[in-house]
């Protein structure tokens, strides 16, 4: 299968957040009620039940002039994510269109996706069982998953009206973010695509018209190392240790079964430790 | 799309009868089709392959037959017989009067072809209808450029085919598609394809739950409806025939409801 990947130029946003409307109505996502902020961006940031932010910027640039940045923002489908290393459970996981998925049944609620995304994306939702008892999930951005599955495009793209978004094959959505970079280099000379190595690309890759650092984003987001060590070093020397103490085990009964013929050995060692 | 109620195997089959139809597409000569682009006729609902000179291939178009009879003959071992003496009971005389009779959409003479070859009755106008399609397609092709709208209840302006299909574009521009030889043109958006019906009141549109990209635009007046898929949700756009396929369900949902693909005209007295 193709690689798909989600486009966003933010230079052609305007910031209507209809994405945001059509990701709360595709994904049934509760309102999240905010009190106001100071600007009119809704709420600080991503949540469990809002998987989609449009952040707005005052930006001052080198010459003083004021600049409005608009940035839709929501999970990025690191190829190399962070979250899918830690998950013990393997709740996190990567689907077949290489996006980022929770399976609900698995998680339980542990949060170390939540501490080690470099985008602080991933949250956990609070959800109440029959019992009255409190249990978490994490939640965030499934690329609409249920969507594609159909052949269609995430709700978020087919509802941009300035056509900011679009969604297709990795290798033409890439062309069309240096064509685009190209054509507005003379207005923003700062601007650049962000689709950062450290996390082995994203699937959701930007046009930004200023550094990532003015839109709040990690200027070089990687997996964190403490994450490559509990994944890759530590996770597998457990298992081995595992395996080295059942082996162990299996030694130990094997040599007393050979050595300690008729069991005589085991009853006296055992009687021996009452006295 | 994977919910569609036509199964993986069928629509497999329907795929690759599409890109053997492609690949015969390419194998026609272009020039030996010759569209008369009368504007009185068009204007009076003439499809355009109706009044188009198109010099047949009659090898070329019993190679067809014969390719498309392996393929049947591939999923459906058991047909492998009909379609031998299918292929025994054709020569260069009958190949001319088939392509006239598929033109004309004549069942009632598959109908008894089948039955003086013993052949199942689909088998016939299946076969005619698919080896005719290229042919169209070209003609569709060639003409597009001239064809921005039709005539409402003579259907499709290349081919003549009732419409039914619709897809959305741009901003919300309703372009029908015909499934049969892949024209397109563009009608009001609120507007039967079928009588030209644009009361609003009359005009309704039945949606299936759970289904986003999909309408269903009915009229009161004729009782026809029409099938209206926004494709631009899609990631990949698929062809009318195909579209048409995996929307087959709409038909039903439609036609459940008391509605018809080809409106009827009313008796003016």
């Amino acid at each position: 299968m193709a690689e798909y990947i989600k486009y966003v130029d933010v230079t052609k946003c305007d910031g209507c957040r209809a994405c945001m409307v059509a990701c709360k109505n595709w994904n049934d996502l509760p309102a999240e009620p905010e009190e106001f902020q100071g600007s009119v961006q809704s709420h600080a940031k991503v949540t469990a039940n809002t998987w989609n932010v449009l952040s707005f910027i005052e930006h001052e640039d080198s010459k003083g002039n004021l600049d409005y940045l608009f940035r839709h923002s929501s999970c990025f489908h690191c190829s190399e994510a962070a979250c899918v290393k830690v998950c013990p459970e393997n709740a996190m996981h990567y689907t077949d269109f290489g996006t980022v998925n929770v399976d609900s049944d698995k998680c339980v609620g542990c949060g170390y996706c939540v501490q080690n995304c470099p985008f602080d994306v991933v949250q956990l939702a609070t959800y109440k069982d029959k019992n009255g008892k409190e249990y978490k999930k994490a939640q965030k951005c499934t690329m609409c998953v249920d969507r594609l599955e159909e052949g269609m495009q995430p709700a978020c793209v087919t509802t941009c009206h300035t056509d900011a978004m679009e969604f297709g094959t990795k290798e033409e959505m890439l062309k069309k973010a240096e064509k685009r970079l190209s054509e507005i280099k003379d207005k923003y000379p700062n601007a650049m695509i962000y689709n950062p190595e450290g996390v082995g690309g994203t699937h959701t890759i930007y046009v930004l018209a200023e550094k990532p650092s003015v839109y709040g984003l990690p200027e070089k987001p990687k997996v964190p190392t403490s994450a490559v060590v509990w994944k890759d070093y530590a996770q597998p020397i457990g298992k081995m240790m595992l395996g080295a103490t059942s082996m162990a085990l299996v030694g130990a009964f094997v040599s007393n079964k050979l050595f300690n013929k008729e069991g005589k050995g085991h009853e006296e060692e055992g009687g021996g430790s009452h006295e | 799309m994977k919910k569609s109620v036509v199964s993986k195997e069928y629509q497999k089959l329907q795929k690759e009868i599409i890109s053997l139809q492609e690949q015969w597409k390419s194998s026609i000569n272009a020039d030996r089709i010759q569209p008369n682009l009368d504007k009185a006729a068009m204007e009076a609902g003439v499809p355009v392959t109706a009044l188009a000179a198109i010099d047949f291939d009659i090898p070329l178009f019993l190679q067809w037959i014969e390719d498309i009879s392996e393929l049947l003959s591939k999923y459906q071992p058991d047909i492998e017989q009909s379609m031998e003496s299918l292929k025994k009971s054709l020569n260069e005389e009958t190949a001319k009067r088939w392509i006239d009779e598929a033109f004309a959409f004549n069942y009632v003479y598959f109908a008894s072809f089948a039955e003086e070859n013993s052949l199942d009755q689909w088998i016939p106008s299946f076969v005619a209808e698919t080896v005719l399609r290229p042919y169209l397609q070209v003609t569709a092709e060639k003409v597009q450029d001239e064809i921005h709208h039709g005539v409402h209840g003579s259907g499709c302006p290349v081919c003549g085919e009732p419409v039914r299909l619709a897809q959305l574009e741009g901003e919300g521009k309703k372009v029908l598609h015909c499934p049969r030889c892949s024209a397109h043109w563009h009608d009001r958006r609120v507007t039967c394809s079928h009588c030209g019906n644009n009361d609003h009141e009359t005009v309704k549109v039945l949606t299936i739950e759970g289904e986003s990209a999909v309408q269903i635009q009915v009229c009161e007046e004729c009782k026809g409806y029409t099938k209206i898929i926004d494709t631009r949700q899609y990631i990949v756009k698929p062809t009318p025939a195909m579209l048409d396929l995996n929307t087959i369900h709409l038909d039903f949902v439609a036609q459940d409801q008391g509605y018809k693909a080809a409106g009827e005209t009313k008796q003016t007295n």
